[in-house]
């Protein structure tokens, strides 16, 4: 079984991109972490594939296993993305609550 | 007068109680659990990878399996008692069933080979990483 490394590892960052939106900047550091590791674990299979050391099917199941570590990493970027997204937020709301505070003691 | 300082009483009240919480408050004792439940898994296979063949059968290594899976039990039951824990849970779901599929395949086939260990290695921590940058990802809240 054939795959192209490089092209998967560029669609998957699309996804995170798609997920992350304007917090892709911040959460990019993890991101990339992901994809490195998979990088390497796709390396990694694809090297013990060919030297025999797994069974095809062994290696298609973990190939599977990609799809829904994916998943796991998608749900984890659009928690970090909301964390900063409510922490912005909070602070937003802050600064007019102090403003209204201002004007009123005025 | 009153009125009006009744009603910038009540503005200010409203604005105070005013947060927004889209996902769950930091838990550090979690992010802690995770930590050690990762390094647990991940010697798992370090110290089955170091064994003779011979002496790497499902029941020398039952034991370890089982408290792994506690500890993702215990993982799982924590996150299913917070808010906004949707995509938590979806995460702890993928890892909780990679890990039963690797101790189950482990079980049928009783002995793995250095590429299955080193295989299996790779792909659960795949499936931890997510977690535990998810719970670090909530410190930000927490300051």
């Amino acid at each position: 079984m054939k795959f192209d490394i490089d092209e998967t590892l560029s669609q998957m960052l699309e996804a995170m991109k798609g997920v992350a939106k304007e917090n892709w900047k911040t959460i990019r550091g993890n991101a990339n972490g992901f994809l490195q590791q998979r990088k390497g674990r796709l390396e990694l299979l694809t090297s013990l594939r060919m030297a025999n050391e797994i069974e095809e099917q062994f290696f298609v199941k973990r190939l599977k296993d990609e799809k829904k570590m994916l998943e796991s990493e998608l749900h984890s970027i659009a928690i970090v993305s909301k964390s900063i997204a409510q922490k912005a937020a909070n602070a937003a709301i802050e600064v007019l609550q102090q403003a209204v505070s201002k004007m009123i003691t005025l | 007068m009153l009125r009006h300082l009744l009603l910038s009483t009540l503005l200010i009240f409203s604005l105070s109680s005013c947060k927004v919480i889209w996902v769950p408050d930091y838990n550090a004792k979690l992010e802690d659990q995770i930590a050690k439940t990762a390094k647990a898994n991940d010697k798992l296979y370090i110290d089955m990878l170091d064994a003779a063949p011979n002496k790497r059968d499902y029941d020398q290594y039952k034991e370890k399996y089982n408290d792994i899976e506690a500890d993702i039990n215990a993982i799982q039951l924590a996150n299913e008692a917070r808010n906004n824990n949707a995509s938590f849970l979806v995460i702890n779901k993928n890892l909780k069933e990679a890990f039963q599929e690797a101790k189950k395949y482990h079980k049928e086939k009783q002995v793995l080979s250095d590429g299955e260990i080193k295989s299996y290695q790779a792909s659960l921590a795949g499936f931890w990483k997510p977690l535990f940058l998810a719970e670090r990802g909530l410190k930000i809240n927490s300051k």
